[in-house]
């Protein structure tokens, strides 16, 4: 418990569990800077060492997949390439995560058009996406959370790590305990993160002009506003 | 199985459980595939072992479906090192055996198909509507526009897919967006009506247009009605093509002759 110092309690625990999040990329992160790995980057060849996807399965662990997506370097004739790793969501089994990457097939995912990859090109800094079902890489409801990696000053491509939103979620309200404060957790987008209010559903979006029952309040290092509400309750009848 | 990830994977590989005619189940699984370029020309399938195994039949029933596909000239296999069962994907071959599916079903059939895609994309675009972020929105005009400018029958046919597809996923859904995928999978095995009537793609489109039009006013009972009236109109489609082949000869009348 380091991020949330001097924050509100639920910001705090929120800055909480995306730092830690965010120190799992960043072991991500670290291994693509190896030496053996920048040869790989430079050469369109492996990158990350077998113990990176070992991380996935330590018994903390929020995130259900990570790893690297390489920016394609046409002018190096390099493509696209993916070193993503999941585990099963009945725990144990880790498998390299296969996406269809020909533009012609109805599965088809650009990559470099998805925010998780184009907001850490564009801005050079971290980023949250979600929820989102992602359709074209694992199928699941998730948050992703995303850096950029600099080779020598130059953009070389993306680490990060996919948690559940489900699994987010358990986390939060157990860290929050007997707190029964209602408030929702919003992104960029204005969508839904986490809501301990039911008449907010996690996935949806607020409401233009419905603002909560105190200020917001910005929660540090994510493009997320933390913000009070009053729903009271629904089943006093 | 190299470039298929996620729902797509799941659901083309997904067990099968339609009745006593199991291979032809897989060869119409596969060439449903194919024709929604989920598997791409030149593709090789999983193992004889694995694919049985994905697809919860035998081994001998797979073996039939495969050498059904063979025949058909949608997979080669080839033998010996660096050897295996290849994707060849043949518009013909293609056109042909969703005509001979065309002439399975009967027209109630198709309504329930119908019926079903319209409760699934239905809500899918009444949800949409409250909750597509303005970059999921502009995601879904890309796709229409695709769709019109798409020129062969199965570009067109993958970018209808992806629009419904990624409809799903607007609505914040896994699981419709599972269904979708599964529902994709078994109208891939029908006729493309454009490809009867080629006029028939801009009444698609400009329906299409219109719901996203929808969506993106965040007027959901709009959204939704303009979804359900256009998959009864498809349905229609379907059925009048299926009845047409009857009038016509064709593969239905022939084999109640003979």
């Amino acid at each position: 418990m380091t991020g949330g110092r001097g924050l509100p309690p639920v910001p705090a625990a929120v800055t909480d569990v995306v730092e830690r999040v965010f120190a799992t990329v960043g072991e991500v992160h670290q291994a693509a800077l190896r030496p053996q790995a920048r040869t790989g980057l430079r050469h369109g060849g492996a990158v990350l060492g077998d113990d990176v996807r070992e991380v996935l399965l330590r018994p903390d662990q929020l995130a259900v997949g990570l790893g690297l997506v390489v920016a394609p370097r046409p002018e190096r004739r390099l493509p696209l390439r993916l070193e993503w790793w999941q585990v099963d969501p009945d725990g144990g089994h880790l498998h390299a995560l296969e996406p269809d990457l020909r533009p012609t097939s109805l599965g088809y995912y650009d990559y470099t058009a998805a925010e998780w990859f184009d907001v850490p090109r564009r801005t050079g800094r971290r980023h949250v996406v979600g929820p989102y079902v992602d359709v074209h890489g694992t199928g699941r409801y998730l948050l992703t959370l995303t850096e950029p990696v600099l080779i020598d000053g130059e953009f070389a491509g993306v680490v990060g790590a996919d948690v559940p939103v489900r699994r987010f979620e358990t986390h939060l309200l157990a860290e929050l305990g007997a707190d029964r404060t209602q408030f929702l957790l919003v992104n960029d987008e204005d969508r839904v993160v986490l809501s301990t209010s039911a008449r907010r559903l996690v996935g949806g979006l607020l409401p233009p002009g419905q603002p909560g029952s105190g200020p917001a309040a910005a929660v540090p290092g994510v493009p997320w506003r933390f913000l009070p509400v009053d729903d009271g309750t629904l089943l006093d009848g | 199985m190299q470039l298929l990830s996620g729902d797509a994977r799941r659901a083309v590989f997904a067990p099968l459980h339609d009745g006593a005619l199991r291979s032809e189940a897989v060869v119409r699984r596969v060439g449903s595939a194919i024709a929604l370029g989920l598997l791409g020309d030149g593709e090789q399938l999983p193992t004889e072992t694995e694919l049985a195994t994905l697809l919860n039949v035998s081994t001998m029933t797979l073996r039939e479906a495969l050498a059904e596909l063979r025949k058909l000239g949608l997979v080669d296999t080839r033998r010996g090192r660096g050897g295996g069962s290849f994707v060849r994907a043949r518009d013909d071959v293609l056109g042909a055996l969703a005509d001979t599916r065309l002439a399975d079903l009967g027209t109630t059939d198709l309504r329930e198909l119908g019926d079903v895609h319209a409760a699934v994309a239905g809500a899918a675009a009444r949800l949409a509507a409250a909750r597509a972020s303005r970059t999921e929105i502009a995601r879904l005009r890309d796709i229409v526009d695709r769709l019109a400018r798409a020129e062969s029958v199965p570009g067109q046919r993958r970018a209808e897919g992806r629009y419904y597809i990624e409809l799903a996923a607007c609505a914040q859904s896994v699981r419709l967006t599972m269904q979708e995928m599964d529902l994709h999978l078994e109208l891939g095995q029908l006729p493309w009506p454009p490809a009867h009537a080629p006029e028939l793609l801009g009444v698609i489109v400009a329906s299409h247009r219109a719901v996203v039009d929808a969506i993106a006013a965040r007027d959901a009972a709009t959204a939704r009605a303009l979804t359900e009236g256009h998959i009864e109109t498809r349905t229609l489609w379907s059925i009048e093509l299926r009845l047409r082949a009857v009038a016509a000869g064709g593969p239905v009348a022939r084999r109640e002759v003979s």
